[in-house]
């Protein structure tokens, strides 16, 4: 019996270990442009490499917060002023627009279900040259607008799919139960369902928030002025210029990553459900 | 109650009130690009003509020139296919083996499971400038790392070179797909009832044989659904292949969603780059009709 018990410690401890090491392969990239970030230009060149910096150098940070011909944190704010409106603009219309999907059967509801299934599997390199004209014509180009309004056509599908499931899933009794207390439709919808639903809603805000901040091409392409450019763009147009300045190039990533990580470590849960469910349920 | 109602205001079509104002915003920015850019491939916008608003439409001259003129469309298209294939076949196998080997119930299977995510969450374009720097010739971790053991005597110039551009690209977008592989499989392992296992273990079957008989026959809707899904992402992907290389050296890494951008933003012919784009829509409309008819009977069965 023991001997037993043994056993299974052991094996629950080797493959712990695999474990680790599979993550630590796995994850080394970025441990790499995090530790470069720290080191000095001439360190980063040393032949051979260091894995941890000699001389602890926070220079590449702190050079940006000063006005240079390419400001990291104005970048950074441009992109959270872009991801957050995407976001707004994909949860005001998404919310309505799954419950209607998850609770009635209108005409004309399946070629729509069908059609925001669809748009998520678009390439972005199809609506960028209309996209472009369009937003000349509207004296959009080169506004905050332009990508916002690019970026949540991303957001709005995915997060009608996903919510759609939550609010199927909400028993009808409740909502009858809402109208004998005297709420109508829409009232019900947005004091109790909305609500309940709240644990879908947050899916959906992170995962469109996500996808506007790792946007590149709509950035790049609807914005020409670097001073209103999200930080992915600054630095696509740095790695232009100064392809090998490493140390700067190297902050500019970990910066980029800084909200990304947050997300991941405060709503885990709530990432890997979007994941699996909006990928295998579609 | 509400459902003696007759005419528009019926019950079910309140529904629709909720829908539209998504529906309409979708229309206006996804619904009728698509259909413009359909109608710009067919005319003949430059960055001369832009303005005017005078548009000469010249049917599939746009095309036809492509096809002809140069063979970079052409590579472009067997590029896309051999990126997307290579990409789906490693990080499918390696998300698989994964995917098995973290659900084995072991102390830190879970935590360490969901850490492996992360790569997939990082933004595209930092990814490619994190690859970008380990690939690079002199300064490049990866040369480091295959000198030291021996693999290469000198440097490789990974992204600077036309045969050795593409499998960088390549490797750079495994790294990538592997959670979303690796994810959804385990997903789709869990829904596998253990009895079975125990059950052919007590008829004595090995390891690999409940590999082959059980699981695999029993995830072939997952694996279906992660490949033909795996298929549509990889195909349109763009920022990576964008920050490495810009398509090149000498179209080595162009890929139809690159081509497409230099044609519309590099070289501002903007009807030739709709078409290109044009043509990786078709190609990803098809398969994703494939995709949801997959699903549609799925939820049937």
């Amino acid at each position: 019996m023991s001997a037993k018990i043994m056993a299974s410690r052991r094996k629950d401890i080797i493959y712990s270990v695999i474990a680790v090491l599979l993550l630590l392969i796995m994850l080394f990239p970025l441990y790499w442009i995090f530790v470069t970030s720290l080191k000095l230009e001439k360190e980063i060149f040393r032949n051979p490499p260091t894995f941890w910096p000699t001389q602890l150098n926070l220079k590449s940070y702190m050079v940006q917060l000063e006005i240079g011909d390419f400001n990291m944190f104005r970048s950074f704010g441009n992109s959270l002023i872009i991801s957050g409106g995407a976001m707004i603009i994909s949860i005001i219309l998404a919310v309505p627009a799954s419950y209607g999907v998850a609770r009635f059967n209108f005409k004309g509801k399946k070629p729509i279900v069908l059609g925001f299934l669809i748009t998520q599997m678009l390439p972005v390199s199809v609506l960028l040259t209309p996209l472009f004209i369009i937003f000349k014509n509207m004296n959009l180009y080169n506004t905050f607008w332009s990508t916002i309004i690019a970026d949540s056509t991303i957001g709005i599908p995915f997060s009608i799919l996903i919510l759609k499931n939550y609010f199927a899933s909400i028993p009808k009794e409740l909502e009858e139960a809402a109208y004998i207390d005297g709420l109508n439709r829409f009232t019900a919808f947005i004091r109790m369902l909305i609500p309940i639903a709240k644990q879908g809603v947050v899916v959906c805000g992170v995962f469109s928030f996500l996808y506007a901040w790792g946007d590149l091409a709509y950035g790049m392409t609807f914005i020409i002025d670097q001073r209103r450019r999200p930080i992915t763009a600054g630095i696509f147009n740095f790695l232009g210029q100064y392809g090998t300045k490493w140390s700067y190039l190297s902050a500019f990533a970990v910066v980029t990553i800084i909200p990304v990580a947050l997300i991941f470590i405060f709503m885990q849960k709530y990432i890997i459900s979007g994941m699996t469910s909006g990928a295998v349920k579609g | 109650m509400t459902k003696i109602r007759k005419g528009f205001f019926r019950y079910d079509n309140v529904g629709m009130l909720f829908v539209l104002p998504a529906f309409i915003y979708m229309i206006s920015f996804v619904g009728y690009p698509i259909i413009y850019n359909f109608i710009l491939s067919l005319q003949n916008v430059t960055v001369k003509n832009l303005r005017t608003g005078q548009h000469e439409f010249v049917t599939f001259k746009n095309y036809i020139d492509l096809f002809t003129h140069d063979d970079v469309l052409v590579r472009s298209i067997v590029n896309t296919l051999v990126f997307t294939v290579a990409c789906l076949i490693f990080q499918f196998l390696i998300g698989f083996a994964l995917a098995l080997f973290f659900n084995r119930e072991f102390w830190l299977s879970r935590p360490v499971r969901g850490l492996m995510m992360i790569p997939w969450m990082i933004p595209i374009t930092i990814s490619g400038l994190i690859f970008k720097f380990m690939f690079s010739n002199d300064v490049g971790i990866i040369n480091f790392f295959l000198k030291t053991l021996g693999i290469v005597k000198d440097n490789i110039e990974w992204l600077t070179n036309p045969k050795t551009a593409m499998p960088a690209v390549i490797m750079t977008n495994i790294w990538i797909g592997i959670p979303f592989n690796m994810i959804l499989l385990a997903a789709g392992l869990t829904t596998i009832p253990s009895e079975l296992y125990e059950s052919a273990s007590i008829d004595g079957a090995s390891k690999v044989q409940r590999l082959f008989r059980i699981t695999l026959p029993l995830l072939r809707p997952t694996i279906e659904s992660v490949l033909i899904l795996g298929f549509i992402y990889t195909f349109k992907v763009y920022d990576l292949v964008y920050v490495m290389t810009t398509g090149g050296p000498v179209n080595a890494t162009q890929l139809l969603s690159t081509y497409s951008y230099k044609l519309s933003f590099d070289m501002f012919k903007y009807s030739q780059g709709a078409a290109v784009a044009n043509i990786l829509f078709i190609v990803l409309f098809l398969v994703s009709l494939l995709y949801l008819r997959f699903i549609d009977t799925e939820i049937e069965t």
